[in-house]
């Protein structure tokens, strides 16, 4: 199980906060209908341990409905950009909680549905209100109930209309990109009603969470903070001996290591399936193991229980190098940044050299009993993200192809017939409802190729897409190793008629070094052409990590005026000869 | 056994451990809300692995009060 510190250690954490200047910044609100303060100073630290500074605002006890209804409320006031909205099933059924039969079946149903409508009221005044995201938690499903063993057999008895509305929540919210229902019944499932809720803090201060497990709540609501900020993890970094297998290939053989569906071998079994999961949701898998690569091979492709195939790895370092030269390699061919892996192994020294050495990697030290592998796994919330795209789903595939398409780099001759015999294909799109989240989930994830790094929500795209007066575009690539999607995002702001300025410019950093970025910046001079602007107007916004488009806009001929650069739409810029660009819809 | 005592307060009362003494209480302790009361108490009861009644803790006015109903519970102090 997930151990976390107490609640006194955040807040007394919380006191001891020094702002970084090099952090991301994130405004959190919290507002709920029950005493739950510690919250917000255990998200704080949490954040702060992520390099996140996280400023705050919280509702006064039980005043959520106020909040929400007052155009001019303290928590609008505060601008946040996520909002999270505890409930309560006790106090939002009033005098039902405790008697749900006093009303008949009709009525119970009736009753569900007018609160159902009461929540829903208040979410469509806060999207009115605010730009923030808001985040929800369903209802409790208490354990108890009067009818005792026979509330299983009432129709839409007590227990059901909790659920019901529940179901009602999830499906009435599930389009709508900036609500989040937050599935804190499975929350109290998991750490269990008799632990979290007790009648005497209950009583005493309308505590319905017990100090302890407020830490164990911040742990499952910081993921939408990372998703938010474009923080997510994407590659999971696994040694091989005692992580995904039981034993040591090179000394216990193929037949001895412990692998199946039988104790203790199933351990490792089930940990697998889980990758596996992870892996098809998007998560990049790659190995990092000293072992001989034969004898490894050897397991991963002919082990008759082994889960995870040698296509479900988008890279393998399996050698004698060093763990930490391996991981700078992943790093580098996978062209992810380390502070996006997280690293599985076995051996505490392993894991304490990776920490040392590449403290942006988070460690995950697996030397304990292989029976909590999965559990360890389970309770990590790195990989969440607010939305799963296609892209995602298709991830490792994309890797792969990269690998192939790297492998053909190695043979060709020079980098221009390498790259004529890619046979790159890009298919410039305007944005629009189906381009969306992808276009979105770019701009927040994306660092190297970044022009400007500006983040934008689905719901800043939605707007910006609908503006006359932008123009917002993507470009999805495709050669002849398969189709590595929607790689690449424009935002141009039309100022006026005399020039338009380069909001944002960016490419996924998986196809950089092929000038696919030279097709819509053709694109966009071209369309600047045509509506008669003279002028292009960008600029180069350096972070820690957009480097890698530092000279493109001296490269494409624009011109440096103080701090923007400026293009002269009445030149030309060549397109690379090896690309072939399609306009979508011309 | 009083030092014990008097660290729990700083540490959830946010004060320095000198600033502490029998007639320290809500009144007069800034930080001394009615949640950081409802921290203590719980902090109280892992640190002395006791449990308090609710009469007992309705009943905490000062750090005197603490101690009483701690002495009630065979907890000694020097």
């Amino acid at each position: 199980m997930l151990n976390e510190q107490s609640l006194q250690y955040y807040l007394n954490q919380a006191q001891k906060l020094e702002k970084k200047s090099n952090s991301k910044q994130i405004k959190i609100g919290v507002i709920s209908s029950y005493t739950i303060t510690g919250l917000a100073e255990t998200l704080q630290v949490k954040c702060a341990e992520n390099n996140i500074n996280c400023k705050y605002y919280v509702g006064g006890y039980n005043q959520y409905s106020q909040e929400i209804i007052s155009q001019d409320s303290a928590l609008y006031k505060f601008t946040p950009d996520i909002v999270f909205l505890l409930l309560d099933t006790r106090s939002l059924f009033g005098n039902i909680f405790y008697d749900p039969y006093s009303l008949n079946f009709e009525e119970r149903k009736l009753f569900v549905k007018e609160k159902f409508e009461e929540i829903e009221n208040l979410i469509n005044i806060f999207s009115k209100n605010s730009n923030s995201k808001l985040i929800i938690s369903n209802l409790t499903i208490p354990s108890y109930s009067s009818f005792g063993i026979n509330e299983t057999k009432q129709e839409y008895g007590f227990h059901e209309m909790i659920s019901s509305l529940n179901l009602k929540l999830n499906l009435s919210f599930r389009e709508k990109n900036n609500i989040h229902i937050f599935d804190f019944n499975s929350f109290i499932s998991k750490y269990g009603q008799k632990n979290i809720f007790n009648f005497k803090n209950f009583l005493f201060g309308d505590i319905q969470i017990i100090f302890d497990y407020i830490p164990y709540l911040a742990h499952e609501l910081l993921p939408y903070i990372n998703a938010f900020l474009g923080m997510t993890k994407k590659c999971i970094v696994l040694d091989l001996d005692n992580t995904l297998w039981g034993g040591i290939i090179g000394e216990d053989g193929f037949e001895k290591i412990q692998l199946g569906p039988e104790p203790p071998g199933n351990a490792y079994y089930e940990f697998q399936k889980f990758l596996r999961v992870l892996k098809q949701q998007g998560i990049i898998l790659a190995i990092n193991s000293k072992n001989n690569l034969e004898d490894a091979l050897k397991v991963i492709q002919e082990h008759p229980y082994m889960i995870l195939k040698e296509e479900d790895f988008s890279c393998l370092k399996i050698n004698w190098s060093d763990k930490v030269k391996n991981l700078k390699e992943i790093s580098k061919e996978l062209n992810i940044g380390l502070d996006s892996i997280v690293f599985f192994d076995d051996d505490k020294i392993n894991c304490e050299y990776v920490n040392v050495s590449l403290p942006q990697v988070k460690v995950v030290n697996l030397s304990g009993d292989p029976s909590f592998f999965s559990e360890i796994l389970q309770n990590m919330n790195d990989f969440d993200s607010l939305k799963i795209t296609n892209e995602d789903l298709k991830r490792t595939q994309m890797y792969s192809e990269q690998i192939k398409r790297d492998e053909l780099k190695d043979s060709s001759i020079s980098l221009n017939d390498f790259l004529k015999n890619l046979d790159i294909n890009v298919t410039i799109k305007k944005s629009d409802t189906f381009l969306i989240p992808r276009i979105s989930q770019l701009t927040l994830k994306t660092n190297q190729f970044n022009l400007t790094t500006k983040r934008y929500q689905e719901e800043d795209i939605q707007r910006l897409t609908n503006d006359p007066n932008f123009l917002v575009g993507c470009a999805q690539i495709e050669d002849k190793f398969g189709d590595s999607g929607i790689t690449g995002v424009f935002i141009v702001n039309k100022k006026n008629s005399n020039e338009w300025y380069l909001d944002s410019f960016l490419l996924s950093c998986r196809i950089m070094g092929r000038e696919i970025e030279k097709s819509f910046i053709v694109y966009i001079i071209n369309e600047a052409k045509k509506n008669n602007i003279e002028k292009i107007i960008a600029e180069y916004i350096p972070t820690q990590k957009n480097k890698p488009s530092k000279n493109f806009l001296s490269e494409c001929g624009f011109l440096k005026h103080n701090d923007k650069w400026i293009y002269d739409v009445s030149h030309s810029l060549k397109l690379p000869e090896f690309l072939s660009v399609r306009v979508e819809n011309e | 056994m009083n030092n014990k005592l008097i660290n729990l307060i700083s540490k959830v009362m946010n004060i320095s451990p000198e600033e502490i003494n029998d007639e320290s209480g809500p009144l007069n302790v800034e930080n001394w809300t009615s949640f950081n009361s409802y921290v203590l108490l719980y902090e109280l009861e892992k640190e002395f692995n006791q449990k308090f009644t609710m009469d007992e803790a309705m009943d905490v006015k000062s750090v005197a009060d603490i101690k009483r109903h701690l002495k009630n519970h065979g907890i000694q102090f020097d």
